[in-house]
């Protein structure tokens, strides 16, 4: 290790230090990925997943020769954006230390591809929305870096295509500075499977994050939500609609490190036809975490006998004076407010559109004010 | 062209039978208002006559300008030129209420004609400056986060936008304070015409005041029990419904 020249004694051991840990971290890292064993169902975070189908045909394509290949492309970003290279050794590392809900194994697979897509280092209030798109008609497996400076307003558009069928697995690495204000949209659209594993570190901004996903057969996502500085805020929210045969498997974590924070979570899914929603989320308020205000909200709406949701919200508080509440509420639709639709002259066919839309809707509605 | 309603019987879905042979008929450009104690069924009548699912019809009939009323969909029966203000109007999350209008007139057009937007609004914006209320309530969800005044004041918007050829009125003065009464009141008060009728379901004299009824009803224990002018309203503020158990 080469310190400069001007540096102290003491910052010399803390640099020496802080080295030490990542390679640690690095070293305990790679020990996770080769005792990493593929989803099962002894798996707690792949419960109701059907891990034997969906996880296992997603590594075995991951496993193939089937090259990592689409399309990668970014507007609005002007300097910003950085295409990411497999040479790039912190943003592998970055990757390497990411903490997934149950999806070691597949991370791992996702880092023997690494080396596509983008890292944004935003140091400028955005004008309009950054858009990054992902497109495939075959195997994906992108990463977006996203890197917001102290006190800088950025709003993200993440889409994902994938067209005739492809299959998209992207991970995510959010991290934001104290003061800063960033919203983030993401939209997986017609992948035959969508996996994304995203982990926000909030070091004292604000961060909403909203995921809609649309025509997917198959969707897993991983959203690590960790608040490391007091003054922090974080929204999660999602919509979506399903049907036919199309599955939602969607994992959250609100992880409080520190206290005098704010989290909250809203997830909803209108469940059609035989289609499936499943929930797990848990916040975590680590010891010492006082004043922490976090709230976590799952509500489906259930539009056919066939249709299936399992919901399982969780708290793990280890800490005193919080404020945390978790709920969860799959029903079908609200006959009340459908028949106020229809007392009005609006035709079922409309009104029940309108209805399971507006309970969508609520959500947009709120990421949009957040 | 009236309102007819006929020995009209109806229960909770699986329940309690509420009405007991209704009669009543209202003609176009007439006010009617029904009064009875809690839990006589005027909110039963209401809900029956607009096909709520949670009632279902044993016997009787009524008809809509000729038309068997039962024999249509809740949305016909509203295409029809029947209308509810609803005593609890329910909230609609995510519906703007100028989808939730756009949708209700657009349903009212001939096939493949499309609402005018521009005349839409505003005729939306010029009804509710009439009921002294924000503009911005058009963007927000229906009746979301509203006050109990502020969702009167919305069932009485809608309809005024939709012009029904019959309105029922459940218990609109409840929840309201007396300025809000006055505006409701004169609301509806403009809307009445040769060719409009109305059902105003009241527990009080003070939106009778305002809302002057041409006939007013008791409804007993799911019947019509008596039908008069004016005077009714006057002699219940003065005795109350007491008079009813004493003539049974």
């Amino acid at each position: 290790m080469d310190f400069p020249q001007n540096m102290s004694m003491e910052e010399a051991f803390a640099l020496a230090e802080a080295e030490a840990k990542l390679n640690q971290a690095l070293s305990e890292s790679k020990s996770r990925f080769e005792n990493a064993v593929l989803p099962n169902r002894l798996n707690e975070d792949w419960r109701f997943g059907r891990p034997h189908k969906y996880a296992a045909a997603l590594a075995e394509q991951l496993l193939s020769d089937t090259p990592s290949q689409g399309e990668a492309e970014v507007e609005h970003a002007g300097e910003a954006a950085v295409p990411v290279n497999a040479d790039d050794e912190d943003l592998r590392q970055t990757e390497m230390l990411m903490p997934t809900i149950g999806s070691d194994a597949l991370l791992g697979m996702h880092l023997e591809r690494f080396g596509n897509g983008y890292a944004l280092y935003i140091e400028e209030d955005t004008n309009e929305p950054i858009v990054i798109r992902y497109k495939t008609n075959s195997l994906y497996t992108p990463s977006t870096y996203i890197m917001v400076a102290p006190g800088v307003k950025a709003h993200i558009i993440e889409q994902h295509y994938g067209s005739e069928k492809g299959t998209i697995f992207a991970t995510r690495n959010i991290q934001v500075a104290e003061g800063a204000e960033l919203k983030v949209e993401l939209t997986p659209y017609g992948c035959a499977r969508s996996m994304v594993i995203t982990n926000i570190q909030n070091m004292g901004g604000k961060v909403a994050h909203y995921s809609h996903y649309f025509a997917c057969d198959w969707a897993r996502e991983e959203t690590l939500a960790e608040i490391y500085t007091p003054g922090s805020d974080i929204q999660l929210f999602s919509a979506n609609h399903l049907d036919h045969h199309q599955v939602i498997d969607q994992h959250t974590r609100q992880i409080h490190h520190v206290g005098n924070a704010t989290s909250n979570l809203l997830y909803k899914n209108v469940v059609d036809d035989s289609a499936t929603a499943i929930f797990a989320g848990n916040i975590y308020v680590a010891p010492g975490a006082h004043h922490t205000d976090a709230y976590q909200s799952n509500r489906n709406m259930l539009l056919s006998e066939k249709a299936t949701v399992h919901s399982l919200p969780g708290l793990e508080i280890l800490a005193d004076k919080v404020r945390c509440s978790h709920g969860s509420a799959s029903a079908p639709m609200d006959e009340e407010q459908l028949f106020y639709l229809l007392s009005r002259g609006i035709p079922r066919a409309d009104a029940l559109n309108l209805v399971a839309y507006g309970f969508l809707q609520d959500v947009v509605d709120k990421f949009n004010r957040s | 062209m009236s309102l007819i309603i006929r020995n009209l019987s109806a229960r909770v879905k699986d329940g309690a039978q509420i009405l007991n042979g209704i009669n009543l008929e209202i003609p176009k450009g007439e006010v009617h208002a029904v009064m009875g104690p809690n839990g006589s069924g005027k909110s039963t009548l209401s809900k029956v006559l607009c096909g709520h699912p949670d009632y279902e019809v044993i016997s009787g009939s009524a008809e809509l300008d000729g038309q068997d009323l039962f024999a249509m969909t809740v949305d016909e029966r509203s295409r029809a030129g029947l209308f509810l203000a609803f005593q609890y109007p329910v909230e609609v999350p995510g519906v703007t209420n100028a989808n939730f209008m756009r949708a209700a007139l657009q349903a009212r057009l001939p096939k493949g004609e499309e609402l005018d937007a521009v005349n839409f609004y505003k005729t939306m914006r010029s009804k509710m400056a009439t009921l002294g209320m924000d503009t911005k309530f058009t963007a927000r969800a229906v009746n979301e986060g509203f006050s109990g005044g502020e969702k009167k004041r919305n069932d009485i918007l809608q309809m005024m936008m939709l012009e029904p050829s019959y309105a029922i009125l459940d218990e609109t003065d409840s929840g309201l304070d007396v300025d809000a009464l006055r505006i409701v009141s004169d609301g509806v008060n403009a809307m009445r015409a040769p060719y409009r009728s109305f059902l105003v379901i009241t527990h009080y004299k003070r939106l009778l005041d305002y809302i002057k009824p041409d006939v007013v009803h008791v409804l007993y224990k799911g019947q019509i029990v008596r039908t008069a002018g004016y005077e009714l309203v006057e002699h219940i503020e003065q005795n109350g419904f007491d008079f009813l158990k004493s003539e049974e």
